[in-house]
């Protein structure tokens, strides 16, 4: 298991490559960022200054490998907006950003988990019927929709939590529950599916002619097998919860990474939308790197592959 | 619950007594150590609608200005209606064309207990028309050569030619304490800004919130509340919502479909000003069909704008009189009237000019960069079409927008909004052919531009204006469409505020009953 962690780690740096060579094409793509980020009455001085920084006065090819001599030094460059570092930039907004992503997660999952089980184990009776018909709208629910529903219920009719931005937990229950909806659907008719179809395998049946409980064999049997497709729904949908967050953000005035990250992209600050796109993607790579870790914790069945 | 809720948020309105208030003010002064984040005594919350990159001086737009002059100010100011207004000059005189005596106030104090002189304000002036030194609002006082100090409390500025706008221009520029910016540089302003203003830097938390307390010893008056809080709330309807439930006090830019919302709360109210920001359509006069003035005639008469400020704008605001500028600018022409909506005349024209109507007309604008911009542009659309014109909106991300401006190639009609801050010179530029914004060349409105600009003599200026929103009106360069409010809703228990016309939140005199 170690050699193919060291194995997934060597390409790591490979995936990096590719997503810095994107991110680097596309935002040259959609136009000169000089152009952009300067104000029509911007001095040729300021022009000429600001693409000597940005060295657009090179080649692409060799603009690239520019930046990824700086890349390779940690180096990516000062923000045109911030005028700082645009790795300290996107670093000072990231924590927000994984506190509100973290928190909505494990609300989706243990929810979610808790949601699904009951459908599994009660299918097609009454609970289940209601859960997945509730699951199914909710998928098809804009969320930044449920995020106003929300701030009107819960912030101005009851005045339990305060509308927006951070401070104390009670500022993250909100975001938290908006971003979990992106996820939380899904969550339920997986782990349903899931756990109905593991039921049924061989290993279950012999643990029930073993005389164990239907509950145990539902909780230490079927239950961690069934977490298998979830962990590999969850991996890919790390840049959804990034992608939500941009949304959950706004509405709530939560101060993360994906507000800098969208103000970066509309000033074309470069420096930034490069340090920001990079640190997201090292983390999906990480993120399901993890996720593959775990599921051969917990399924034998996929170690001996 | 709402006393529960006080208690819980952390900057919510605290309901704790006046005698509490004093006591904290005696500890607020100065540049003091930050105070801890739950400070007693009043503290007003603002919900602004968008935060500067960073609290640099010099850049020009509205958010950065609201922010910076809070710490900071202005040899000269502007009311909440746009006028000049003395900051910390007391008076100005002319002594020749081109020099202008400054009185400066006396005993006024920065942050850290220092007197403000003639020192400071000359080496900032300085610093900032420094060309090396890339000051951001260096154009607004452009032809200043020299800031020269006469006295302690008596300035000279020097401009390169007669500079009639130089009070508009100055109340652009911050004045910085000499000693403090040459201990922390450039970037130390921006870290820890420190000035003369209402109230004192203590906390920047970009994308959050902006925390300042109370400057005891402003000379204008000591601010009524001890700490303030700008907070950053992007969204208009979490904006709202924090207003009503008592989080804010104050919010900017309420957008036009949620006022019901501010009118049916008990506990808000609506605050509003019309601002100097004229929205137009602006046509590519270069090529067909938009360089038939006739067509661009009866496109001013196929659009019914009063419904559209009736129905879009709810009334608010005003229609712009066939002219650039808004009735509460120097220079707007009261002689001047909009054109009617008529269709059928609209029609008559169009025929009269040729004009093929299966030619796609896209109107190029951007979403939530002015009220209702979308909105407004599909009406016009519609109104087009009902003429049998084939207009269509093409709404445009920012980053784009920009370059096609750059390039004078944002299609042939884009929505725009100029303002003035209250100097027809502010606005009429942009259709001059030095602003590299214009498509449209007018000889007459160049040379009376550069009149204008070039006497001291308002009655003469006045005349000039006058004569170019008359060539405006005859020629269309655009379509001239609203003079835009500026929208605010406050709690009810908010004293001593008032919309601002530029944008500029003044807290000095604001409290919370």
């Amino acid at each position: 298991m170690l050699a193919y962690a060291a194995r997934r780690l060597m390409l790591l740096p490979i995936s990096l490559f590719l997503v810095a060579l994107v991110t680097f094409v596309v935002l040259r793509l959609t136009g000169n960022p000089v152009d952009i980020f300067l104000d029509v009455t911007s001095t040729p001085e300021q022009v000429a200054a600001l693409t000597e920084k940005l060295h657009l006065d090179e080649p692409i090819p060799i603009q690239f490998l520019i930046f990824l001599r700086d890349l390779a030094q940690g180096d990516f460059g000062v923000s045109l907006q911030f005028n700082e570092p645009a790795l300290s930039t996107v670093f000072q907004r990231l924590g927000g950003t994984l506190q509100l992503a973290g928190t909505g997660l494990l609300i989706a999952i243990v929810v979610g988990v808790i949601l699904g089980l009951v459908c599994a184990v009660w299918r097609d009776r009454f609970a289940d019927l209601a859960i997945s018909s509730v699951a199914v709208a909710g998928q098809s629910m804009p969320s930044f929709w449920l995020g106003i529903l929300l701030i009107q219920l819960f912030a101005l009719k009851l005045g339990w939590l305060p509308t927006s931005g951070a401070g104390g937990w009670r500022h993250m229950i909100l975001p938290a529950v908006t971003l979990a909806t992106f996820l939380l659907p899904n969550i339920i008719l997986i782990t349903r599916a899931s756990v109905l179809e593991m039921s049924g395998e061989q290993f279950v049946i012999a643990a029930r002619a073993k005389g164990l409980s239907r509950l145990r064999v539902l909780l230490t049997h079927v239950l961690p097998v069934s977490l298998n497709p979830l962990l590999s729904f969850l991996g890919i949908q790390i840049g959804t919860l990034m992608g939500g967050s941009i949304i959950t953000e706004t509405i709530f005035a939560w101060p993360g990474v994906g507000r800098l990250m969208l103000t970066s992209i509309s000033n074309r600050d470069v420096p930034v939308v490069e340090a920001g796109v990079l640190v997201i993607a090292v983390g999906i790579v990480l993120t399901n790197l993890a996720v593959d870790l775990l599921q051969m914790l917990i399924d034998p069945r996929i170690r001996r592959h | 619950m709402p006393t529960d809720r006080s208690k819980t948020a952390p900057f919510a309105l605290t309901r704790r007594g006046l005698g509490q208030a004093a006591l904290a003010g005696g500890t607020a002064t100065g540049l003091g150590l930050p105070r801890p984040a739950r400070a007693a005594g009043k503290t007003l919350v603002v919900g602004a609608s968008v935060f500067p990159d960073s609290l640099r001086p010099g850049i020009s737009s509205f958010a950065s200005s609201s922010l910076i002059s809070q710490t900071n100010e202005a040899l000269y100011s502007r009311d909440n209606a746009g006028q000049a207004v003395p900051g910390l000059a007391e008076s100005h005189t002319q002594l020749d064309e081109v020099t202008t005596q400054f009185k400066l106030r006396q005993g006024v104090k920065f942050h850290d207990g220092s007197e403000f002189t003639a020192e400071d304000a000359a080496y900032t002036i300085n610093y900032v028309i420094n060309p090396a030194n890339g000051y951001g609002s260096l154009a607004r006082i452009a032809p200043v050569t020299q800031a020269t100090v006469v006295d302690k409390y008596t300035l000279n500025l020097t401009a390169r030619a007669v500079f009639p706008t130089i009070l508009q221009g100055l109340s652009n520029i911050q004045i910085q304490s000499k000693a403090y910016f040459e201990r922390v540089g450039f970037d130390g302003l921006a870290a820890r800004p420190m000035g003369t203003g209402p109230f004192v830097f203590q906390r920047w938390v970009p994308g959050d919130r902006y925390e300042l307390t109370a400057n005891r010893e402003y000379w204008g008056g000591a601010p009524k509340v001890d700490r303030l809080v700008i907070r950053e709330i992007p969204d208009p309807g979490t904006r709202i919502a924090s207003l009503v439930a008592g989080e804010t006090h104050i919010i900017e830019e309420v957008p036009i479909d949620l006022i019901p919302q501010v009118e049916s709360s008990s506990a808000a109210k609506l605050d509003e000003i019309v601002s100097s920001v004229g929205l137009i359509l602006t046509y590519d006069v270069r090529v067909p069909p938009f360089n038939n003035p006739k067509v661009r005639e009866a496109f001013d008469y196929a659009i019914d704008k009063e419904a559209i400020r009736r129905e879009l704008l709810k009334g608010r605001g005003e229609l712009l009189q066939g002219q650039l500028l808004t009735s509460n600018t120097f220079g707007f022409n009261p002689a001047l009237k909009p054109r009617p909506f008529d269709p059928d005349r609209a029609k008559a024209l169009l025929r009269e000019a040729r004009f093929n109507f299966r030619t796609p007309i896209p109107i190029a604008t951007q979403s939530g960069k002015y009220l209702s911009d979308v909105d407004i542009s599909n009406a016009v659309a519609g109104m087009l079409s009902n003429i049998g014109v084939n207009a269509t909106v093409n709404v445009v991300e920012g980053g784009v927008w920009t370059q096609m401006q750059r390039a004078q190639r944002a299609g042939p009609i884009y929505m725009i909004g100029w303002y003035s801050l209250g100097d027809a010179d502010f606005a009429t530029v942009w259709f001059t052919e030095g602003s590299r914004r214009s498509v449209w060349k007018n000889d007459e409105y160049e040379r009376l531009f550069v009149e204008a600009r070039s006497t001291n003599d308002q009655a003469a200026r006045e005349r000039a204006y006058h004569r170019m929103m008359e060539i405006l009106h005859a020629e269309n360069p655009a379509m001239f469409l609203f003079g835009l409010p500026s929208l605010y809703a406050v709690n009810k228990k908010v004293t001593g505020f008032g919309a601002a016309s530029d944008k500029i939140l003044r807290l000095a005199a604001a409290d919370i009953a």
